[in-house]
């Protein structure tokens, strides 16, 4: 591994060490690690058992409802509230969509499930001719720094 | 990270699980099958079997300590199918977690995603977050960023050399049933193109400042969004203006009007050569593209994800070199008998610009087209059974990306059995007409299973 690597990780550590020794870390109880319930098959809505804030999390229960806004637009709140994603989530759950080398599209993995919003579903060798044509940008975030194996066959 | 220690560190890092209380083995098995016969080549056969498999072990020793992996291989038993490779596999993660029992503090160690802030990032390396008081919130990661393939050997030397550390944090403010505002740092490689040994054109480095913001003043507002600026050194152009550093724009705003009637409205920017910024694939996401992607769109939602839901929506695109989209249209989604039974049906339309084409055969062809999609699903606790449609239709066939077709669609079937609690066995069928093969039918089968021994809550 590399001396800067190194050091950074080190200065990480003694950050949350200094942070601790002045007193600044909140001192609330972490929530569970785990999702106490059990939930049923689907998208939950949280505010169907939970009322409230989410404590410390500065939104109510309600903002994290898998409405199909949530569903489409979980970037922020991924970003803001990924330990409260992590109770209920492990990262493979989010790697089915979102991972640096994958093997096959979603909808293939998740063939039985057209509930799920899997992108691109179909045959996308055509259709992604179109709609990358249309606004490469909305790729950019899955394919753009990931492996591109499959697709440097077509694009060198 | 070489192979290598990679090696060392997944045999560590299962050994460690010996020691844990809690061990959670889940996996996928799966089996695929489809021959290609595409006019013009020989057909081929085809046979992937895939394994994708994660553990999570809980109480290492302490409460506190817990570790995750998860991964994926495959072997052909046909031709190959990714570029002459009749194997492949990655790790996509394996790290170590110490969860605190105050402020949700926790530290990892090891392969991990990070998204604090400004995109997706694979790390080899080390990250921490805790709550502080008076609602801030802090976020640190640092390490080696995990090295994909790209275009050829020259470039990916480069981009090696560039990927040498990736760092960034965030720093959160809360603020009781009002939302949470962050800003955030990353910096991917520590030199830039012009320092290379041999200067390059492309820089695979990228140095980025994010703000982003979720408000929610009352219960029928939700205001979620961010930019992204790059604030990297880059060289004066040779004429013209230098374009925005502004990367991205992207806004949501959601209002609920009634218990069962909402709207929202978004708003996207990205402009092309900051948000390329550090990508791997430079012949297709050019940096050097100049100009911008604008969007903006909206959607009224009426009725209940528990029942029934209607969605209409519509959304208009401009890329500075091509022109405008326009996409509208609706879903449908159904949910009933308990949940038992769940349908959608969607149709959309999309206009569009010509494409312009400087070649005398097809001076120009437009990318307008239509797309329905039908789906039913059925699932009990034993049974699950499943219908999946798609069609999608173009007006101008003479689109040399077609192959004169003017329309394709595709057909998924699945059925599948629950044996144990534990163990779910699937099978899909794939029926597909498009412009690239003469019939496409694929066939697939699926083992799920999961060996827990006291996890609960999610997916
Ligand atoms: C079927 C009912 C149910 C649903 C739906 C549900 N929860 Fe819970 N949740 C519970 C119960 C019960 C507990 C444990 C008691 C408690 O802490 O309130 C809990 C606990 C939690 C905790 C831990 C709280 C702590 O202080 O330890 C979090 C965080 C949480 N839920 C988030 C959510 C989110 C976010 C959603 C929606 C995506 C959700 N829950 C949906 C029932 C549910
Ligand atoms: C209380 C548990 C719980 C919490 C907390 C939770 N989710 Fe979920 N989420 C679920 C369940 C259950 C599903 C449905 C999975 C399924 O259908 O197989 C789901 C589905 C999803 C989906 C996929 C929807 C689809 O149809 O494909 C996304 C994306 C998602 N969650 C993101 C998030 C994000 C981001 C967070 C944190 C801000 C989060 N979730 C927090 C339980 C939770
Ligand atoms: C949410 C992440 C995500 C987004 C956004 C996304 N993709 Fe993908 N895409 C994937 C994943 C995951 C795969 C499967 C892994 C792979 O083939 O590398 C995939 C596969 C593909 C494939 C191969 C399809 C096949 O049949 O093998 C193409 C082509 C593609 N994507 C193009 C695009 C284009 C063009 C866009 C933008 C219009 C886009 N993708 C947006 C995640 C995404
Ligand atoms: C079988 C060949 C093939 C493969 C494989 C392929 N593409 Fe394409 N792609 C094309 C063709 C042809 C076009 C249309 C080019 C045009 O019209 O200018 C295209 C266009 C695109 C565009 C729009 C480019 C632009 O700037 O207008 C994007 C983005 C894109 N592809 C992404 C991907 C990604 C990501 C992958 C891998 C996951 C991939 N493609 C794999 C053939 C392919
Ligand atoms: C069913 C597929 C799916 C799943 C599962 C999923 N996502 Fe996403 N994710 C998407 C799509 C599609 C987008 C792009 C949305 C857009 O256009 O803004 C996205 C965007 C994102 C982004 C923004 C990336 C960027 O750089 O712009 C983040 C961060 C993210 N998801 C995190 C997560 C996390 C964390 C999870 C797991 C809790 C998750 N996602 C699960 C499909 C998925």
């Amino acid at each position: 591994m590399n001396r800067r690597i190194a050091l950074l990780s080190f200065a990480i550590t003694l950050g949350l060490g200094v942070l601790t020794a002045c007193g600044m870390v909140s001192t609330e109880k972490s929530f569970a690690a785990v999702h106490p319930q059990e939930l049923g098959a689907g998208r939950p809505s949280c505010s169907v058992c939970h009322e409230d804030e989410l404590k410390g999390s500065g939104k109510t229960y309600a903002a994290f409802n898998h409405s199909s806004t949530f569903v489409k637009d979980h970037k922020v709140q991924a970003g803001q509230d990924a330990n409260v994603c992590a109770t209920c989530h492990s990262q493979s759950f989010c790697a089915d969509c979102h991972a640096g080398k994958t093997v096959m599209k979603p909808s293939t993995k998740l063939g039985g499930r057209p509930d799920r919003a899997t992108p691109h579903p179909g045959n996308y060798l055509t259709m992604h001719r179109i709609e990358g044509k249309i606004d490469p940008s909305s790729c950019f975030k899955c394919h753009g720094r990931a492996n591109n194996d499959k697709c440097t066959s077509c694009h060198r | 990270m070489t192979q290598r220690t990679n090696v060392v560190l997944l045999a560590a890092l299962i050994t460690a699980t010996a020691g844990a209380q809690d061990v959670n083995v889940y996996g996928t098995t799966m089996a695929q099958m489809w021959k290609q016969d595409v006019p013009g080549f020989d057909k081929t056969s085809y046979a992937p079997a895939t394994q994708f498999l994660g553990i999570d072990a809980t109480k290492l020793g302490t409460e506190a300590l817990s570790l995750h992996l998860f991964g994926w291989g495959r072997v052909d038993l046909g031709e190959a199918t990714s570029m002459g490779k009749k194997s492949d596999g990655n790790l996509t993660y394996g790290y170590l977690q110490y969860r605190f029992a105050e402020a949700n503090a926790e530290i990892k160690a090891g392969r991990f995603a990070i998204n604090q802030g400004a995109g997706m990032e694979q790390v080899d390396g080390i990250s921490a977050r805790t709550d502080l008081k008076h609602g801030f919130v802090v976020s640190f990661f640092a390490g080696k960023p995990v090295i994909y393939k790209s275009q050829d050997p020259a470039d990916q030397r480069n981009y090696e050399f560039q990927h040498d550390v990736i760092f960034g944090g965030r720093v959160g403010w809360r603020l009781s049933r009002m939302g949470e505002v962050g800003v955030s740092y990353l910096q991917d490689g520590s030199t830039a193109a012009k320092d290379l040994p041999i200067a390059s054109i492309v820089d695979y480095s990228r140095r980025q400042v994010g703000a982003d913001i979720h408000f929610v003043p009352i219960a029928a507002i939700d205001f979620t969004g961010r930019t992204i600026w790059d604030v990297a050194h880059h060289a004066e152009p040779l004429s013209g203006t230098a374009p925005s550093r502004i990367a991205e724009h992207d806004y949501t705003m959601l209002v609920k009007i009634a218990p069962l009637f909402s709207m929202t409205g978004d708003f996207t920017e990205r402009n092309f050569q900051a948000y390329y910024a550090g990508t791997n694939m430079p012949s297709l996401f050019r940096p050097d593209e100049r100009g911008k992607h604008r969007g903006y769109g909206g959607k009224i939602l009426l009725g209940s994800a528990a029942s029934l839901l209607v969605t209409a929506d519509f959304r208009s695109t401009n890329r500075d070199s091509f022109g405008e989209a326009n996409r509208f249209g609706g879903d449908v989604r159904w949910t009933g008998m308990d949940s038992k039974l769940q349908a959608g049906f969607g149709a959309h339309r999309v206009t569009t610009q010509n494409v312009l084409k400087v070649d005398r055969q097809v001076p120009s062809y437009s990318l307008s087209h239509r797309e329905i999609r039908a789906w039913v699903m059925y699932e009990t606790g034993r049974y699950s059974a499943s219908l999946d449609g798609i069609h999608q239709s173009f007006d101008d066939q003479h689109n040399p990306n077609l192959n004169g077709k003017k329309a394709q669609s595709e057909l998924v079937a699945s059925l599948g059995a629950r044996l144990t609690p534990s163990v779910k066995v699937s099978g899909d069928l794939t029926y597909g007409d498009n412009p690239f093969f003469k019939k496409d039918v694929r066939a697939l089968l699926r083992a799920e299973y999961r060996f827990s021994l006291a996890r609960k809550g999610g997916k």
